[in-house]
């Protein structure tokens, strides 16, 4: 009993000591809190309100209840998963950014060993600036040269590249099997040139000397590639890969839907679950399974992020991002 | 030097050719783009896109021009990216640098606080609704603002910038009776122009890029960013064609579209110089400080 008390009262101690302490640091730092105060708070608003907003993934919403609407279980989560939807949006989103990341990974290091390789500055110069040009154009930009310039059913480029080569023009707005890789490809075209820029700057990070001791020593180019340059970028390119799989169930939205929009013939290849959320949404204001298939991106995602980093950190702490 | 073997020398020849092509991938578009833009009407619809067209025009530029839609829309745009970059540079500079002092005690759990939003969000619904239920943002020039305002991602990119300053520098200044904000922006900043540089660079195209929060909040056309406006171009035509369309020609449907996809593009090419000579130096810090 007495033990007991004392315990109790050495932690009301400590918690007195930690509130003292709380406010000693206010009165000596109090500009610096206050300097954080509006990101905190804006922040709070935006990204820590909604975290309550979820409980909506477990309701029949309704806006007369709001959030106190009627529960129904699990329901929400049924309703997308055994609906034709689940299946088609998650391969979908699955198989474009899986796609998305091998390639643009392939690419943008290719280049950046390319560009490595130019030893006349101004060449260089130009093809940087070249191929980093469609990175600053916004996704409707993107998704307009895509469609009107490109891939128009009259007079795109690639339908007359086809009549060229004597073939017959395709109708793109009504055939929905190229999509998916006319996404892939423009997201590639959008973001390699970019990439490669980072992979550069790692290039540029590598000790020259290592290369001169194995060109001394008699080793080819591609062999110093190959053994010095490869291994040494491999963080990087580690790294960049850890930052973008926690994304994998999200779609690139932007580029996506100002590319395909609501044209209902090309869903089969190219809905992803953050388009199918926006017509939830904006057109069917399907709120409770809506918020469930956000939920099961986020949980998925936050799955991803954590499994990923553990991997890659039982295989090398270094290469790992936290 | 010695002198290449010639299989060197081949392996370079291929280099450079596939780095020009691709050199000209990325840029033909845009340059076919503006040429598709000035040809008349008739040639597109009699050739298609046509790098040197058959007949030149300005006829598309001039019906862009003579409807108000894209004065108001450039007013959008232009205001929502000054004002968005200068508060959110604001914003997230003084949040990073509080954070960047070891005097400050409670600044790994105010990172954490900032950290957990990247790998954990509610989703879209409950954003969306705290934007419109709560916020009523709908139809408001703030909603294409606020959302984007705090970035963790620059935080903490500055907040790492910010630590390479000798905390001796900061610390004289305190012992000198220079307040804490006027520390910051005469003492701090001057010395971290690179960072502020780049990071208002990937914020302001950002804003200037952005689309999304249009789709998702603004109905009313005089609000319509530059880039949501090319988005509903169809639906921009025929209201243009509507109401008050006074070119005394036919309607030119094909090239109006491509003229606005240039008119779009444009501030980006004109600025273009700037932005990639500093998004460059800006990759190169990220790259080495994170």
């Amino acid at each position: 009993m007495i033990g007991m008390k004392s315990s109790k009262t050495a932690a009301s101690l400590q918690s007195g000591k930690q509130k003292h302490a709380f406010l000693k640091e206010m009165k000596r730092n109090w500009p610096y809190y206050l300097m954080i105060l509006p990101a905190a708070s804006i922040l709070f608003i935006f990204a820590y309100l909604p975290y309550p907003g979820l409980i909506v993934a477990f309701q029949d919403f309704n806006f007369v209840d709001k959030f106190k609407s009627p529960f129904v279980g699990l329901n929400n989560f049924k309703f997308y998963f055994t609906s034709t939807y689940a299946l088609r949006t998650t391969f979908n989103t699955l198989f474009i950014n899986i796609n998305y990341l091998f390639w643009t990974t392939l690419f943008s290091v290719s280049f950046a060993i390319m560009l490595n390789e130019v030893r006349t500055k101004l060449l260089k110069k130009i093809y940087q600036n070249a191929m980093f040009l469609p990175y600053f154009f916004s996704a409707v930009i993107i998704g307009k040269l895509v469609t009107d310039i490109v891939f128009s059913d009259q007079y795109g480029i690639a339908n007359q590249v086809i009549k060229l080569f004597g073939g017959q023009p395709v109708i793109w707005s009504q055939t929905a099997e190229p999509w998916g890789w006319i996404i892939i490809g423009t997201h590639i075209w959008q973001v390699a040139g970019y990439n490669s820029i980072i992979y550069l700057a790692g290039i540029t990070g590598i000790d020259e000397q290592l290369f001169e001791a194995a060109a001394l020593d008699g080793a080819t180019r591609w062999k110093q590639i190959k053994t010095i340059l490869l291994p040494l970028l491999l963080p990087t390119i580690i790294t960049m890969m850890l930052l973008s799989i926690g994304g994998m169930l999200r779609g690139d939205f932007g580029t996506i839907y100002s590319i395909v929009g609501d044209n209902g013939l090309l869903f089969k290849h190219t809905d992803v679950i953050d388009t199918y959320v926006f017509r939830a949404i904006k057109q069917a204001a399907d709120f409770g399974p809506t918020a469930a298939v956000g939920l099961y991106q986020s949980v998925v995602g936050f799955i991803l992020v954590f499994g990923s980093n553990y991997l890659v950190k039982k295989y090398n702490e270094d290469y790992a991002l936290f | 030097m010695q002198k290449r073997s010639f299989g060197e020398r081949a392996a370079h020849f291929l280099i450079h050719l596939i780095l020009a092509i691709y050199a000209f991938i990325c840029t033909y578009p845009f340059v076919l783009t503006f040429m598709v833009s000035l040809s008349s009407e008739k040639s597109v619809i009699d050739n298609g896109y046509q790098l040197i067209p058959e007949e030149f025009s300005l006829l598309a530029y001039k019906t862009i021009f003579e409807d108000s839609s894209i004065y108001y829309a450039y007013g959008v745009s232009i205001f929502v990216t000054t004002v968005g970059t200068l508060l959110s540079l604001l914003i997230c500079g003084m949040a990073g640098y509080a954070m960047s002092l070891n005097r400050v005690r409670y600044r790994n759990a105010i990172s954490m606080y900032f950290y957990i939003p990247m790998v954990f969000n509610a989703g879209l619904l409950p954003w969306y609704m705290v934007c419109t239920q709560l916020l009523h943002l709908q139809n408001t020039i703030m909603a294409l603002i606020l959302p984007m305002l705090v970035s963790s991602f620059n935080i903490f990119l500055m907040r790492n910038y910010f630590k390479t300053i000798p905390a001796s520098l900061i610390e004289s200044a305190d012992i000198d009776g220079c307040g804490v904000m006027r520390t910051f922006f005469q003492v701090v900043l001057p010395l971290s122009k690179p960072i502020i540089a780049t990071v208002a660079l990937f914020v302001g195209l950002a804003y200037w890029n952005d689309w999304s929060l249009a789709l998702w909040f603004i109905d009313e056309r005089n609000l319509f960013p530059l880039q949501y406006m090319l988005f509903r171009i169809e639906s921009m035509m025929e209201f243009i064609r509507k109401n008050g369309y006074i070119g005394g020609f036919e309607f030119p449907a094909q090239t109006y579209q491509i003229a606005t996809l240039f008119v779009t593009i444009g501030p980006i090419i004109l600025l273009y110089p700037l932005i990639q000579r500093y998004f460059v130096k800006g990759i190169m810090i990220g790259a080495v400080k994170g």
